[in-house]
């Protein structure tokens, strides 16, 4: 995958696939990372993707969404999703629309992350 | 209701302190980031920016989603005891909502990449929340959310 073709640089640690997104995100760009990350798994055969949101500033229903449906893809691709950094903010209005984030593992921070990905 | 609608629908946008006519999908995001600016210079908590963002956002797509196209006005208003508060109406003149009840339930929804927990989430975001809809005529959302010491 072309540099050009990434919404989201990446930068691969061992065999994970660290993801720190730092734009603003909206429909047509989580989708164009989904379509990334999916990519990306497929060529550069990690054990898991590491989405840190700590610079995201609003995630709604559809972002979910599609974070979540990436997450379960990842897993039918042998591979883990894990999310980590929601803002105090982000966190509170998820939990109070429902909103789980299904399919992923969540940390507090890239080390927690780093840990999930690498316990049994 | 149905003369609720049309009251809705007949706002002047110069009545709004922004205006953002939803048409293609990066409207939702302009929509949001103009509410998200608006609470901010109210003075609201990061909490609630974060709130009103998202809930200006779900109006939004529901808007794109629903009606193709419609409008997110959005005023500030300073009540006389307690803060400000910003309120938002969402209006389209799309094809209405039958039964208005079923759509505020969680997890309902007709559209096939949904979590169905746009309206009954926004709900929860927001102080008030009132949804009227005429099959035919459009669709009419009016949330506010008041300043709040942390």
């Amino acid at each position: 995958m072309t540099f050009k073709e990434r919404v989201v640089p990446t930068i691969r640690v061992g065999d994970c696939l660290l993801v720190p997104i730092q734009i603003d995100l909206d429909d047509k760009t989580v989708e164009q990372l989904q379509a990334q990350l999916l990519a990306e798994i497929q060529e550069q055969r990690v054990r898991a993707i590491i989405l840190d949101v700590r610079m995201v500033e609003v995630i709604d229903s559809y972002i979910s969404y599609t974070l979540s449906e990436t997450a379960a893809m990842a897993r039918l691709m042998g591979c883990r999703a894990v999310i980590c950094g929601i803002r105090p903010p982000v966190a509170l209005t998820l939990a109070q629309m429902g909103i789980e984030l299904q399919g992923f593992l969540v940390a507090r921070d890239l080390e927690h992350a780093l840990n999930l990905v690498y316990s049994p | 209701m149905a003369r609720k609608v049309r009251e809705l629908l007949d706002i002047p946008a110069d009545e709004f302190d922004v205006v953002v006519r939803i048409v293609r999908e990066e409207d939702i995001a302009v929509a949001r980031q103009m509410a998200k600016q608006l609470a901010q210079g109210l003075g609201f908590s990061l909490a609630d920016v974060t709130k009103v963002a998202t809930a200006v956002s779900e109006l939004a797509r529901n808007i794109y989603r629903y009606a193709q196209t419609g409008k997110i006005m959005i005023r500030k208003r300073l009540e006389e005891n307690g803060g400000p508060t910003i309120q938002v109406v969402a209006v389209d003149h799309g094809p209405g909502i039958e039964d208005v009840d079923l759509v505020l339930t969680k997890g309902y929804t007709t559209y096939e990449r949904s979590l169905g927990i746009g309206l009954s989430g926004i709900r929860r975001l927001v102080d008030s929340f009132e949804i009227v809809s005429e099959v035919g005529t459009g669709t009419a959302v009016v949330v506010e959310k008041r300043r709040r010491k942390f």
